[in-house]
């Protein structure tokens, strides 16, 4: 039996037979997990070189740039990306990293709050800035949901972002420290006064998944397809490790039918392979969405700061 | 203390150390921040003691029926998540104050509304009533006799407090996310944690620590000249009755001031555990331990670990706060001064650095589990210190020369001279450093294994996920966390009384 040791964040979940299919393999996984995904890659890259285990799972494609360029990963591209969708399987980051889900921010809607009020449910960006005062979005630099966002409208419009947002400002935009405060007290649906939040594409599914009663089947909120940031999620062997050829079975394994079927219902994301069936629930409400938008890493990894910078002083933050 | 803080925090800094440190530690933004902070900081002070010194007067000065369950209550805001304090003030304020400085500071006394109670309060038993007493006959209207009597009296106890309660505020994270505007209330936690897990800028990150850490120490060497010469005052081992209708109603009303206090913010949280969209509901009680619940976790598990995790903290924070009882009764003042400092270096902080120092290598303490229990303990030592110290220095050591004068070995001497206190100490510092194990959130958050969370960490990730059942057993966690607190401190608060008595 060898051990591997695995890093993650905090938000990662699978289920039980991902470690005891392992540990049947004769890998003894073990998992830790270190704060959010910008903690994660803070610490592997104070780590770089001299790792605190072998392998990675949880850098997204906001920070990859950053983490490849210090030295985290050794080069590693699994076999088994073969089975990707075709956008994913090229998608290494320079040889070092290999995806295994992806997901979108999206602005959510609570379609119960704009039937009753007869409001129409806006459908593009363009149409926020008149109904800003029903939007609350999260504030960029606490939050990741906030960061893709703003990197969605960055995406969008270009060199003019900054002009749409002093409309959404001017419109009377909220901003909310989390997510958490954002969708669980701002948000119609939990009892706040704003029907329009940034959540991700999946929120409907969650609320059926999680809801109360389970004869609820349809969700009550949907998804504003034109809002949405594409978030990519790898894994990477760490410069280092005391054990790569056990970190290498473990990211094939992350890439397995089996383990890619597993993630949606977890963690809430979409698996990059290929044949992996979706759950019903997702592919009744939430299905992939193919207009989504995303800056490359470098262009994030270069403009970071002055994008936040910008941002605080257009919002007054 | 060297091996589980100066060594991480140093090998963090010498890792992320690089010149443009030196140069961040000079912009203006930086200081803005600071001077910023520490206003809000004062504010926060002056409003816990405000509403900490009466509840501190009638607790401890008094002995009353449901005096235990009051002073249990009013450490609950001490102990919960902060992401739960925070929802609960967004619920109970969000249509009548914007988030902002009011709303934080109002945040920040609520949370160490304990503080101030525990420690003044600790000094406020030992008082000597004759004193006030006197002034009274002599002609003093109460307000006199409470400036001029009663606070100098206080005036260590304060000092401490106010100095904790400040750097609690100044550091704070969770708090500022949520219900500050992001400007006018940004901490330099806040910027620490931009810089880290936003922008990787650590050379900024590290100046900001550093800043944290010199703010830190001065508060406390300006705290430590201001209360040098402790006035030896008389150890009170009865707490009064209460008589005469007069007290009987200011005692009433505090308790239900204080209650009222500490309920109203978190009512919304512990209605959810109650209810849905349906109507009032039990089911998220009993889908506690059923498999539904294992896509979010189980919450049973995360229980079962918080607890084992608190009573760990808890022996290992008795142990080192006998050490540090024995070193302060010794007058070895620098002690204290020492055990302080870990309250002023960020959880997230530590955490990082504990990682980097312990998990590789001849050094790899992560599989033995003990990761979090040491660093709760670091955590929660200098409350300890600071709750203890007040009655330490009453002890007159003049006792111990006594009972060596009347035959006694020297072993045994310093038992009867010190031994009730000591005991005393070990034991409130393993319940209240239990306690706060239970509640820490950040530190456990970077050093938790994903399959075990402690139930903090637990409601934070409930509380990151859509979903009415996610939220509910949120607040069912918060609920249980609410009664494993209380019931320790009543217990703790019960063996404690009765030592004293006899």
């Amino acid at each position: 039996m060898q051990t591997v040791q695995m890093i993650t964040h905090e938000s990662f979940v699978l289920s039980p037979s991902f470690v005891s299919d392992l540990r049947e393999q004769g890998i003894d996984l073990q998992i830790t997990s270190t704060g959010d995904a910008g903690t994660l890659t803070a610490s592997s890259i104070l780590a770089a070189g001299a790792p605190t285990a072998d392998l990675l799972f949880g850098v997204d494609n906001t920070l990859a740039t950053r983490a490849t360029s210090e030295g985290v990963f050794d080069p590693y591209t699994s076999p088994e990306l073969a089975n990707a969708l075709p956008e994913f399987a090229q998608d290494t980051q320079g040889g070092y990293l290999t995806p295994i889900d992806f997901g979108d921010v999206c602005i959510n809607s609570d379609d119960t709050w704009f039937k009753q009020n007869n409001v129409v449910i806006p459908t593009t960006l363009e149409q926020l800035p008149e109904i800003a005062n029903l939007l609350v979005v999260e504030d960029p630099a606490t939050s990741s949901p906030g960061l893709a966002f703003l990197l969605a409208t960055v995406a969008r419009f270009g060199e003019a972002w900054p002009a749409y947002w002093e409309e959404l400002r001017d419109g009377g935009v909220a901003v909310a420290g989390s997510w958490t405060d954002a969708y669980y007290s701002q948000f119609t649906l939990s009892g706040g006064d704003r029907p329009l939040v940034v959540s991700y594409a999946t929120s409907p599914a969650a609320e059926i998944v999680f809801a109360e009663d389970a004869s609820i089947t349809e969700p009550t909120t949907s998804v504003l397809v034109d809002s949405c940031y594409r978030q990519v999620e790898y894994a990477g062997v760490l410069a280092g490790s005391e054990n790569p050829e056990g970190a290498r079975i473990v990211i094939d394994a992350l890439l397995s039918r089996k383990v890619q079927e597993d993630i949606p219902l977890n963690m809430f994301v979409y698996p990059v392979r290929a044949d992996a069936t979706l759950p019903e629930v997702f592919t009744a409400f939430t299905p992939i969405i193919s207009t989504s938008v995303s800056l490359p890493p470098e262009t994030v990894n270069e403009e970071l700061a002055s994008l936040l910078d910008t941002w605080g002083t257009v919002m007054n933050r | 203390m060297f091996t589980f803080l100066i060594y991480p925090l140093t090998k963090l800094a010498v890792t992320a150390w690089s010149a443009e440190t030196l140069s961040e530690l000079t912009s203006s933004t930086l200081w803005q921040v600071t001077l910023r902070a520490g206003g809000q900081a004062l504010l926060s002070v002056g409003l816990s003691l405000l509403i900490g010194i009466p509840i501190a007067r009638v607790l401890f000065t008094y002995r009353f029926l449901g005096r235990g369950f009051i002073l249990a209550l009013v450490t609950v805001p001490f102990v919960l998540p902060t992401v739960v304090v925070a929802l609960g003030f967004r619920a109970l304020f969000g249509d009548a104050i914007p988030n902002g400085l009011i709303l934080v500071v109002l945040a920040h006394a609520y949370i160490n509304i304990a503080v101030v109670v525990r420690l003044v309060g600790a000094q406020w038993s030992t008082l000597d009533p004759r004193m006030e007493v006197t002034a009274a006959t002599l002609g003093a209207n109460p307000f006199r006799v409470f400036t001029s009597i009663t606070l100098p009296a206080l005036r260590n106890s304060i000092v401490l407090a106010a100095c904790v309660v400040f750097i609690f505020s100044f550091s704070s994270l969770g708090i500022v996310v949520v219900l500050g505007d992001g400007s006018s209330t940004r901490t330099l936690e806040q910027v620490l944690l931009r810089s880290t897990s936003v922008l990787l800028d650590f050379p900024a990150a590290l100046a900001a620590a550093i800043l944290q850490l010199i703010v830190v120490s001065l508060v406390f060497f300006i705290s430590a000249r201001i209360s040098r010469n402790e006035p030896r005052a008389r150890v009170v081992l009865e707490r009064e009755r209460i008589g005469g209708r007069k007290t009987m109603f200011i005692v009433a009303v505090t308790c239900l001031v204080a209650t009222v206090l500490v309920v109203s913010p978190i009512a919304s949280i512990l209605w959810s555990s109650v209810s849905s969209s349906g109507g009032v509901t039990l089911q998220w009680w009993s889908d506690l331990a059923s498999t539904q619940n294992t896509r979010i976790g189980s919450p049973i598990a995360a229980l079962s670990r918080s607890i084992g995790l608190a009573l760990t903290t808890g022996v290992i924070a008795a142990i080192l706060g006998g050490a540090i009882a024995i070193a302060v009764m010794s007058k070895k003042g620098f002690v204290v001064t020492l055990a302080l400092i870990p309250l002023g270096v960020s959880a997230v902080t530590l955490g990082l650095g504990i990682l980097l120092a312990f998990s590789r290598g001849s050094f790899d303490l992560r599989g033995t589990g003990t990761l979090i229990p040491i660093t709760h303990a670091l955590i929660a030592v200098p409350i300890v210190v600071a709750v203890a110290t007040p009655s330490l220095r009453n002890v007159d050591p003049r006792r111990y020369f006594l009972a060596l004068s009347l035959g006694a070995a020297p072993l045994r001497a310093w038992w009867t001279a010190f031994g009730t206190v000591f005991s005393g100490v070990m034991l409130a510092a393993g319940g209240l450093a239990a306690a706060v194990s239970l509640g820490e959130f950040g530190a456990a958050t970077l050093l938790s294994r994903t399959d075990s969370p402690t139930v903090p960490v637990q409601i934070a990730r409930l509380l990151s996920k859509p979903g009415e059942s996610a939220f509910a057993t949120a607040a069912v966690l918060s609920v249980i966390l609410i009664i494993i607190t209380m019931s320790l401190l009543l217990i703790v608060d019960r063996i404690e009384s009765r030592k004293v008595i006899t």
